[in-house]
């Protein structure tokens, strides 16, 4: 080892002791849980415990509720990215216009909502999407929409958690993309407009390939984001109504924490780590396909 | 988060006797404002204090039980309070961390599993256990002594609108369930916005008040296996049910009901089913509800009405109390009749001890059905598991109600999922190391 070499790693030492203190012994030693059947029982004597190797695995698939989760999961995903990618993306060249005027007004009015707190927000959510006196319905009532159940209604549940989920963290991506965009080269822009590129394909042809880097990192922090998704159902819907926003984590949540059943806890904890680290993958690989890594 | 605060408390303590030193300045005085709005936490470490954990309004109000005891015995007591909702996990993980406090409140379903996994400890003065009714002794017991000493007792009752049920012709609401739902018609022809009964499907107390009634055991084979598939039961949830596909009770969960009270004063239903807490209720929301236009009546059963759970709360001593007889003078202080009885003016709670009964406080009309309800309680099954058979049967119920499944399909699927979650207590039982 050369010197240079041992200084290398005497910086990156205290990092990794940290890595693998907080994150690779946790995923570990979840991973041994996950085959074991602790519960209360095993809380209360150690002799209780029993190695039952996959059958939490085996157990979960037969769970409905847990292949729920995972299809509510997937649709909170679906929607909620391409949403709330599209809308940060949409405000940030809106921002970025040259006619816009009182830009970090503006800025600062649109990140409002990803600083204020979770539980906070969805209490006045609640009240926004209330049946009988919320303002949503109220400015529906002036279009002509009947009064939407939102927080009652399985099928307007996800769709209402989504629009609070949206509206609250689109703010973090536009930011990201303003930064993003302000390196998109103006005389690139300029040619590309002189060559008689409309609207679109400078878009397409110009911007999307600038910000590509970026947009694969906000869809990668946005699907880890909404695979995890817990606190919105959490606070407005505790799951309900008819099990319609329990997601993977909060049903690992309840297994776990609610009910103690640890080992089964682990083992949704696992395949939810080897599904966001399969998505990533795959948003990687199309990635590196479009040269953006 | 008590550690958080601490250090936010020194911190500014430290900087405001940094500042002062040099002069009032603004940001010293600011501090000085931020410390003493701190001042809460530095009572926090008061290491002499005995602490007690207690649930929604049992906490919120505790603290004016506390000047009683710690006149008489000097000892301090800090009282937290935990909402319902988060309540299971914050005492189990309390547990695992060991960070349980002195004296806890437990609903009596949990009495069992906390006593399982050694988290209280048992009940060893004799006369704590005397002077209660036996069917809320029997559910503190754990393998055949008792682990907590009963509060208070809650069976669920009806609360109704004297004015709406007048309306109908009515003066009482009808005892038996075809004379209940008939009214209920009556009510929902007369306002047909309106509904008759508030039964929210995230909550399982009506229907299981429903099933108890029926006086049919919804486990078999010593509490190993569901038995939901039983006439009974069967009676009991098509009944549920069809409240909801008549129209007679909105089909909402809690979330959606942000405010029940405001919603039972302006007539939104008539009939709200609940327990003694909600009278704390309407005697602070008196001017919104005026206490000659509710009343009281027990829950009606399949041909009057029948036993209930006296869903109620104990008082528990954890095991890693270090100073266990400081904390059983508590227990003694709060479960006494004559501090029952205060906090019955204070919330309404009803008094666990039978002596208080025959106090003249107790002799409202509003209180005559809970009184006649308490000779009449159900005995639920006393396992580890209960709380989350109730919470998953009401799930696969609520799926009945919105017509995601047939009754039979329910009933079906309700014994398969309790024969799941119980199959670790069956492997138990068989291997004879548990009852």
């Amino acid at each position: 080892m050369t010197r240079q070499e041992r200084a290398a790693w005497m910086f990156t030492a205290p990092v990794l002791a940290i890595i693998l203190l907080v994150l690779v012994l946790p995923t570990v030693l979840a991973l041994a849980l996950s085959v074991t059947d602790y519960s209360l029982y095993a809380l209360a004597d150690w002799s209780n415990l029993g190695f039952v190797g996959f059958g939490n695995f085996t157990d979960l698939a037969r769970t409905p509720l847990f292949w729920r989760s995972l299809g509510n999961t997937a649709l909170f995903a679906l929607l909620g990215v391409p949403a709330a990618i599209g809308l940060s993306l949409a405000t940030a060249l809106l921002l970025d216009a040259k006619t816009v005027r009182w830009k970090p007004l503006w800025r600062v009015l649109l990140f409002a909502p990803y600083v204020t707190s979770v539980v906070a927000t969805a209490v006045v959510w609640r009240f926004l999407l209330n049946t009988r006196f919320g303002l949503v319905n109220y400015a529906l009532g002036w279009v002509g929409i009947g009064p939407v159940d939102w927080l009652g209604d399985p099928h307007a549940s996800i769709p209402a958690i989504l629009i609070f989920v949206t509206w609250k963290i689109f703010g973090y991506n536009m930011i990201v993309f303003t930064a993003a965009l302000s390196a998109v080269p103006g005389d690139l822009m300029e040619a590309a407009r002189l060559d008689g590129a409309g609207r679109w394909a400078r878009f397409r042809h110009v911007t999307l390939p600038a910000i590509g880097p970026t947009l694969l990192l906000a869809a990668v922090m946005s699907v880890a984001g909404f695979l995890q998704i817990f606190a919105e159902p959490y606070v407005m819907t505790l799951g309900g109504p008819a099990q319609s926003t329990t997601t993977v984590l909060y049903f690992m949540y309840q297994e776990g924490f609610t009910w103690w059943n640890l080992g089964r806890a682990s083992a949704v904890a696992f395949v939810l780590f080897v599904l966001i680290l399969i998505l990533t993958f795959v948003q990687a690989r199309i990635g590196r396909r479009y040269e953006w890594l | 988060m008590l550690a958080g605060a601490e250090i936010a408390c020194h911190k500014a303590r430290m900087k405001c006797g940094r500042e002062r030193s040099g002069g009032v300045t603004r940001r010293g005085v600011l501090a000085g404002a931020a410390a003493t709005g701190l001042a809460a936490c530095t009572t926090r470490r008061d290491p002499n204090a005995l602490r007690l954990w207690a649930m929604s309004y049992e906490g919120d109000y505790s603290p004016h039980l506390m000047p009683a005891f710690t006149r008489a015995t000097g000892i301090p007591v800090e009282v937290q309070s935990l909402p319902w909702t988060a309540a299971h996990e914050k005492l189990l993980t309390a547990h695992a961390g060991g960070a349980l406090p002195d004296v806890m409140m437990l609903p009596n379903g949990w009495v069992g599993e906390f006593a399982l996994v050694g988290a209280i400890a048992p009940v060893t003065d004799g006369a704590l256990l005397a002077d209660l009714f036996p069917a809320t002794l029997a559910t503190v017991e754990h393998r055949g002594v008792s682990h907590a000493v009963p509060w208070s007792v809650a069976p669920q009752v009806q609360f109704y609108r004297r004015d709406l049920l007048a309306d109908a012709g009515y003066d009482a609401p009808p005892e038996d369930w075809a004379g209940w739902r008939e009214m209920g018609r009556r009510l929902k022809r007369r306002r047909p916005d309106d509904y008759a009964f508030l039964m929210l499907l995230n909550w399982w107390d009506a229907l299981f008040t429903f099933a108890s009634q029926t006086g049919t055991s919804l486990l078999r084979e010593r509490d190993t296996r569901g038995n939901f598939r039983n006439p009974a039961f069967r009676e009991a949830l098509a009944f549920y049910r069809s409240l909801f596909d008549e129209g007679l009770a909105p089909p909402i969960v809690s979330t959606e009901m942000q405010d029940p009270l405001a919603a039972f004063a302006q007539g939104y239903f008539t009939i709200y089913p609940s327990g003694p807490s909600l009278l704390l209720d309407l005697h602070r929301r008196r001017s919104e509800i005026a206490a000659d236009r509710w009343g009281v009546a027990r829950m009606p059963g399949p041909r009057g009405p029948g036993p209930v759970s006296g869903v109620s709360a104990a008082l528990a001593v954890s095991r890693t109390s270090t100073r266990p007889d400081a904390a059983w003078a508590l227990v003694r202080h709060m479960t006494s009749a004559a501090t029952e009885l205060r906090f019955q003016t204070l919330i309404g709670n009803l008094p666990a001890r039978r002596s208080a009964w025959s106090d003249p406080q107790l002799t409202a009309p509003a209180l005559a059905p809970f009184a006649a309800q308490m000779l009449d309680l159900s005995v639920d099954p006393n396992i580890v598991e209960w709380e989350r058979v109730r919470i998953e049967v009401q799930l696969i119920a609520e799926r009945v109600v919105r017509h995601l499944m047939t009754i039979d399909e329910g009933l079906a699927t309700m014994d398969r999922r309790v024969d799941q979650l119980l199959a670790k207590r069956r492997a138990l039982v068989q291997a004879g190391k548990l009852a």
